[in-house]
């Protein structure tokens, strides 16, 4: 049984971090129909600095961390203004081409700025064992569990009683309508792009401080694509539960099956999920694929 | 009769010349060739590679060259992907027109290559990954100096079941050449020592969280495992037991066995077993390689030098030295005849290098190694 436990109390540790970054999917895509495949590379780039500020500030763990989420604000704002607004009114696939050249060039400028080796990211926290009855997890991983649960916590108040939450939704459900309300359709944009890199950028820290910083981070991007569909491409919230899952049936798999079947049963699942449900599990329209 | 004379003596003349001056080679310059990862995780074990080569070439042409011809080297990065090891060695061969090759890149890759190298008939040195595929059956152009993951392996399981006896095994490796090499390896040893086998899987290339593995090892209850991963996959199962708390025996190969590793690892890599035929970093022969790179590469190679460092740049001095043994008319054959021949060639970092006719592998014995984290090295075991 402590077993079983085990097994999914760590898949739920590292579906957190699928889980943050499919809802920064989720979100971008909610307010603005855009699929961003430049997720994971986002977490890469705001785990590079952090690693970066690490090594300028040692001893000061929250220094590094509310340091990398400036940047990773800035970088939200960044990419929408600079990268995205531009493309505004132009086809759904050029723009989805877009955040694909905007994602080889993230994983292409990390190796150019910093280099291609794995390094650890070493802030004087998150390393350490909790013991939760007698299930051991990384300080870390559990905070990648709490901010989960912050972050939905969060995001459905946002939605519910947020004048800005409110409108985002608005803009998703009828774009035009809601200009036409005096809602700024780029403000919500923005808003969308630098809320998605600030939680991407912490799953990109929780990610480090387990495993590594190198350019490869940028492979749990890939993993929580699979969260997002099986969420519902357009609900945040539901986002954030596909990565839960995916994680938890990644380890039964490997945990009960083989290890070779760990890293498909993520995939496994959405297509007999989305056999039944093929807007995911809490998607609620249609979806342009593309 | 006098023009026919003098256009067959001006064809013998061409054709003479086209004979001598092999691809690659000019008056003034000997190009050479190489492909290994120079990004990713493997990049630790690509760019030290690189660093060895760049210090046996810098080390010949600080001495003049090579018969007085200037040694160039080109690098082509594959990534550690067989698809861009093919591309990298056909644009090296192709275009860029090299004498001789350095490195072929990683296990997969270069047997995926060999096809490609054995066709163009151009020296070949495929030390950073001697896997037996490469030299069993011999190929006529490709040498290896190292040894065999298999054998290293034996060898590494071998002293661990001499030294723990009656314990339960434990082994976990890539799902591809190189794993399966470890998996030969240790099934060598598990027939012949009839060891108690507890928990042996694959895990899928690329994958980083071995948290569900992990936790079947402990159930297992595995007291001495294998960690068979390449580099971020080994820290990621070390790192994974000392979460879990478990405490078997661990051992790994020697991709991990740089200190890049141990740091990546922190204390709980420390007293971890590996197996190797390079001189450890203690050891006064690798002291002094260090100090000669310092004369002869920057601060940023350095840096990068490991264990792969010194076999590339034993294999390139083989390859260099038959070079030189061939004179001014320098060609294929020539050197990979003088290859053939090497002999008792030693350095001090490895074992000495010996080809010999039909012979295309050196083999070289291996220690077995442990693991110091408070001096980021590994250490002789006795």
């Amino acid at each position: 049984m402590q077993y079983l436990v085990d097994q999914i109390v760590s898949g739920i540790a590292v579906g957190a971090i699928y889980g943050l970054i499919a809802m920064g999917l989720a979100l971008i895509y909610k307010s603005t129909g855009l699929a961003n495949f430049a997720q994971g590379e986002m977490a890469m780039l705001i785990a590079y600095i952090a690693w970066t500020l690490a090594g300028l500030m040692p001893g000061h763990p929250w220094l590094v961390v509310g340091g990398a989420l400036v940047a990773s604000v800035v970088l939200g704002l960044a990419i929408e203004r600079l990268i995205m607004r531009p493309m505004l009114g132009e086809p759904v696939f050029a723009t989805v081409m877009v955040t694909i050249a905007l994602a080889v060039i993230l994983r292409a400028g990390a190796m150019l700025i910093w280099d291609p080796y794995p390094h650890a990211l070493d802030i004087g926290i998150g390393r350490g064992v909790v013991m939760l009855g007698a299930t051991g997890l990384r300080e870390a991983q559990l905070a990648a569990i709490l901010t989960l649960m912050a972050a939905l916590a969060g995001f459905w108040a946002f939605f519910r009683y947020s004048r800005i939450g409110k409108a985002m939704r608005a803009v998703a459900a009828d774009s035009r309508a809601a200009q036409l309300m005096g809602i700024s359709a780029a403000r919500i944009h923005a808003i969308a792009w630098t809320a998605s890199a600030v939680i991407a950028g912490l799953a990109g820290i929780f990610f480090a401080l387990l495993y590594d910083v190198s350019p490869n981070l940028y492979h749990v991007g890939l993993k929580s694509f699979p969260a997002t569909i099986l969420g519902g491409l357009d609900s945040v919230l539901g986002s954030g539960f596909g990565g839960v899952l995916i994680g938890v049936a990644e380890n039964l798999a490997g945990g009960y099956l083989a290890s070779s079947i760990k890293e498909i049963a993520g995939f496994i699942v959405i297509i007999a999920v989305l056999m039944i449900r093929p807007f995911g599990l809490f998607g609620e329209r249609d979806i342009e694929r593309v | 009769m006098h023009f026919r004379t003098l256009m067959a003596a001006l064809l013998v003349m061409a054709s003479t010349a086209a004979m001598a001056q092999q691809q690659g080679v000019t008056d003034k310059e000997i190009l050479l060739g190489e492909v290994e990862p120079l990004t990713g995780p493997p990049a630790l074990l690509g760019i030290a590679y690189n660093v060895g080569t760049k210090i046996a070439i810098a080390e010949a042409n600080k001495a003049g060259g090579v018969n007085g011809r200037m040694l160039k080297l080109i690098v082509e990065d594959d990534g550690y992907v067989s698809a861009r090891t093919l591309q990298a060695l056909r644009k090296l061969i192709e275009v860029d027109k090299i004498f001789a090759l350095t490195s072929l890149s990683g296990s997969g890759a270069s047997v995926a290559a060999l096809p490609v190298v054995e066709k163009a008939g151009l020296p070949t040195m495929a030390s950073i990954a001697p896997i037996s595929q490469l030299f069993q059956p011999p190929r006529k152009n490709v040498f290896a100096v190292g040894q065999t993951y298999e054998e290293g392996m034996y060898q590494l399981t071998r002293y661990l079941a001499m030294k723990f006896p009656d314990k339960k095994w434990g082994i976990l490796t890539q799902d591809d050449d190189y794993g399966a090499t470890l998996k030969g390896g240790f099934g060598m040893t598990a027939r012949e020592s009839k060891l108690n086998v507890v928990y042996q899987a694959d895990y899928k290339k690329g994958q980083q969280d071995f948290s569900s593995e992990m936790l079947k090892v402990r159930s297992s209850g595995a007291e001495i495992f294998l960690a068979g991963g390449v580099i971020a996959e080994t820290v990621g199962m070390v790192r994974e037991l000392e979460k879990l708390n478990a405490k078997p025996v661990t051992a790994m190969f020697w991709p991990g066995r740089v200190s890049a590793t141990l740091k990546l690892m922190g204390p709980a890599g420390d007293g971890i077993y590996a197996v190797d035929y390079v001189e450890a970093e203690d050891s006064a022969a690798y002291k002094a390689f260090l100090e000669k790179a310092k004369t002869l590469v920057g601060e940023a190679e350095i840096k990068a030098i490991n264990r792969y460092t010194i076999a590339s740049y034993v294999s390139t001095r083989v390859l260099i030295e038959a070079m030189r043994r061939c004179g001014k008319a320098l060609t294929w054959e020539c050197t990979i005849a003088e290859i053939e021949k090497t002999e008792n060639f030693k350095t001090g970092l490895m074992g000495p290098v010996n080809f010999g006719k039909g012979v295309r592998f050196s083999s070289q014995a291996v220690r077995i190694m442990r693991a110091d984290f408070a001096t980021l090295s590994y250490k002789p075991v006795e």
